[in-house]
């Protein structure tokens, strides 16, 4: 008998509608970025408990959005540029 | 709420409005210069610029909301204007074909990224850092600007679609896009490192 994780993937629609796994899917930047509603939240983690490949996506959009938030360095602004700005406003108004 | 709005303020009460609720947005706002010109003194002059519109419309800006979207706002519409022209970037491609609703067939595939986890040495963090950015900086612009906004910037989707102009759908389409370029050049460069996942 095929496992619970497998039958939940091989859920590919046939008749033109969309699979769980496809709904799911469109939701993990929704998801990562916090901006699913509790509905969809809970149907996501509903469905990434019993589907171990949707898990995955979802563990792999994490660690995609966690190499940029933590991992992309930070430029440091020129010292002159706060005043820089606030001259170039004296001389212009 | 906006009593402010079309106020004429005094100089003195402008200067202070100006120095207490918009210079502090000016790290930021210079990383995201940066990002998208990839050249210091271009993002430098277009802080700049950003500032004066900003000082010079400043009546109009409802004291109490985002301050820093309304900046970021400003800063994209004067990089499009007067940046994208002469920069050296390659000329911009047309999304509208790519931004149609996604499938979700592009999320498979054992990621190399993951096994960046376990290393925790300061030098290899720098090296992802690295390699991130030339990953980020390869991207189009548009592609960056998504990332950057959302994941680095922490902005909503409303927020987003705000600075950019564009529908939230548009937001999401061109994020989920741009998420599945960078992790294909991240895939790529984890794979020339060994990892096979």
């Amino acid at each position: 008998m095929e496992s619970k994780f497998t039958e939940a993937y091989q859920k590919i629609s046939e008749d033109g509608h969309e699979s769980e796994c496809d709904k799911v899917a469109r939701m993990l930047d929704l998801m990562i970025d916090g901006e699913a509603s509790t509905e969809e939240q809970s149907y996501f983690n509903t469905h990434i408990e019993e589907c171990i490949a949707c898990f995955e996506s979802h563990q792999k959009q994490k660690l995609l959005k966690g190499l940029v938030s933590g991992h992309l360095k930070r430029v440091i602004v020129p010292e002159s540029l706060a005043l820089s700005i606030k001259a170039r406003i004296q001389v212009t108004v | 709420m906006s009593e402010q709005t079309g106020k004429q303020l005094s100089k003195e009460e402008k200067d202070a409005r100006f120095e207490a609720e918009l210079l502090p947005v000016l790290d930021p706002l210079y990383n995201f210069a940066y990002r998208l010109t990839l050249d210091e003194d271009d993002a430098n002059d277009l802080v700049q610029e950003t500032y004066l519109k900003a000082y010079r419309f400043f009546d109009y800006f409802e004291q109490g909301t985002n301050a820093k979207a309304w900046l970021f706002r400003i800063l994209k519409n004067s990089f499009i204007n007067e940046f994208r022209k002469k920069s050296k970037q390659p000329a911009k491609v047309d999304y509208s074909e790519v931004e149609g609703y996604y499938n979700s067939d592009d999320v498979e595939g054992e990621g190399g990224v993951a096994t960046t986890t376990d290393m925790r040495t300061e030098s290899v963090q720098d090296l992802i850092g690295d390699e991130v950015a030339s990953a980020l900086n390869a991207l189009p612009v548009d592609f960056r600007t998504v990332i950057i906004l959302c994941d680095l910037e922490g902005f909503t989707y409303e927020e987003m679609a705000k600075i950019l102009d564009i529908p939230i759908g548009t937001v999401r389409s061109r994020l989920h896009r741009a998420r599945n370029s960078l992790k294909e050049k991240l895939e790529k460069y984890a794979k020339s490192m060994g990892y096979n996942g």
